[in-house]
């Protein structure tokens, strides 16, 4: 695949209406500095606590053995092999798809009784013409085959893959408009959709697939809904700046960054934020509005050309325990914090640009000791962004 | 009609800054449509002892600011104006 193209992974979950566990597991997993991606969707027997474990195991195992690049039929054996007979139905049972996606846009794909995973191509769905494998697997005197069903492709920009649990495909089930569920109806709204929002996130996409099934069954959803997208496109890139270079030399080449920089911009800092202000010899504006400090952030400015401009390091405090405490997929609140996650969440590459001036200021004995050192609260908000988010983060000190 | 800059940089935004910042809660009604309220994002304190919070009203650097200050600082300033 190009320098230039990005595989962006986003999934959504609900569970069935009453249910504290979810019986379908979703497994995302993106390869730190490669394109490399797997997604995994198991959908477990039954619903509740007993799914939820089926369905962890088997996609825990085919997440593992694919990130080890295991053959994808010994994946699929071992699994069969593994898991727990249900001691009511007599079987050992879970659904799963693995989608791998390699850096050169080659994908494989093994599904496993899920609803067939379907391509969207230039505005048009089509389904996959797999190859299919039989596996017998015999267990207390009964004999299973189990269908096993393999798919090779190359992904091109401007593709989607989107595959989702039963839950979504037998939606509103016995509803006069959709007797046998929302099989072929599903279809129709991914395409509409696409085709209304054009640049419509994956994550977004799987939304409103899940949320459209909750509807399907007047809200109280009849079984475990998940649904995860796949999107291959151009890159959107953000670049964060926060503090003040090491050396002072290097203000003219922080403020040319930013300048020339080839995507959405972010400066995190008061003193960084004036550098880049007299370096640029623009204005910095403060906007003071009552409502947004009282949540507890010092409010945002404006300086045009950069996206957002926020105060340092109390406000990567807050998006650092946002990550931590995997608070993002919340309603967004209107702070600076939760205003760079917004931006965070919609760029696929993020590259950070870190000063490493120590402030003297900070040095107070009286100040609380949550105001960290910037580059150990940036290392970790890197980490977070890439296991949680699953986006590419370029991490550069100056 | 007298500005009042605030300092919310990192440091003076947690030695009450913050405070300062929320100025409907501490300017008396008859002041109110006399003064304009912006943030700074520093007022270009940075050496060792400094003492924060800071805040400017007009053209005067007002140190360790508090809203007494802040206030009584505006009044003079008005009476000189008008």
């Amino acid at each position: 695949m190009s320098d230039n193209i990005f595989v962006e992974a986003g999934s959504f979950q609900l569970n069935k209406h009453g249910n504290i566990a979810c019986g379908d597991t979703v497994l995302l997993h993106k390869f730190p500095n490669q394109e490399r991606c797997i997604a995994v969707l198991s959908d477990g027997l039954g619903s509740g606590i007993k799914a939820n474990v089926l369905s962890t195991m088997t996609a825990s195992m085919a997440m593992n053995f694919s990130i080890k690049r295991e053959p994808i039929m010994r994946t699929a054996r071992t699994i069969m092999d593994t898991l727990p007979v249900d001691s009511k139905r007599n079987i050992s049972y879970s659904t799963f798809t693995i989608i791998d996606i390699d850096e050169d846009g080659d994908t494989e794909i093994m599904e496993f009784d899920n609803p067939p995973l379907l391509l969207l191509r230039n505005g048009k769905i089509s389904h996959l013409s797999p190859q299919t494998f039989t596996i017998n697997e015999r267990i207390s005197q009964h004999n299973y085959e189990r269908v096993l069903k393999l798919s090779n492709l190359s992904l091109k920009k401007g593709d989607r893959l989107i595959v989702y649990s039963d839950g979504v495909s037998q939606s509103g089930i016995g509803n006069p408009n959709m007797p046998f569920g929302w099989e072929e109806g599903v279809e129709d709204f991914i395409e509409q959709i696409v085709k209304n929002n054009k640049d419509i996130s994956a994550r977004e996409l799987a939304h409103r697939i899940v949320k459209k099934s909750e509807m399907n069954d007047g809200l109280k959803s009849k079984d475990d809904t998940s649904c995860i997208c796949i999107y291959v496109r151009e890159p959107r890139k953000l670049l964060i700046c926060s503090g003040p270079p090491f050396d002072e030399e290097k203000d003219k080449y922080l403020a040319e960054v930013i300048s020339s920089y080839d995507g959405k911009k972010i400066v995190c800092g008061g003193t960084t934020s004036q550098i880049i202000a007299r370096e640029l010899q623009k204005e910095i504006e403060v906007d003071m509005d009552l409502d947004k400090i009282a949540s507890g952030l010092p409010p945002q400015s404006h300086i045009d050309g950069v996206n957002l401009v926020t105060e340092g390091i109390i406000t990567l405090g807050a998006l650092s325990k946002i990550l931590e405490e995997n608070r993002f997929n919340e309603t967004p609140q209107d702070d600076a914090a939760w205003n760079i996650l917004k931006y965070v969440m919609d760029a696929d590459i993020i590259d950070i640009l870190v000063g490493t001036k120590i402030n003297v200021a900070h040095q107070d004995p009286s100040l609380p000791v949550e105001l960290e050192i910037r580059r150990n609260v940036m290392k970790r908000i890197k980490r977070m962004i890439e296991e949680k988010l699953l986006k590419t983060v370029n991490l550069e000190f100056i | 009609m007298v500005t009042v800059r605030v300092c919310v940089g990192t440091y003076c935004y947690l030695q009450g800054g913050q405070q300062l910042a929320q100025w409907k809660n501490y300017i008396p009604k008859t002041l109110m449509d006399k003064v304009t309220f912006v943030g700074s994002s520093c007022l270009g304190c940075k050496e060792d002892n400094a003492k924060p919070p800071y805040a400017k009203v007009g053209e005067v650097l007002i140190e360790r600011a508090t809203p007494e200050k802040i206030i009584a600082e505006i009044e003079t300033q008005l009476e000189l104006i008008n």
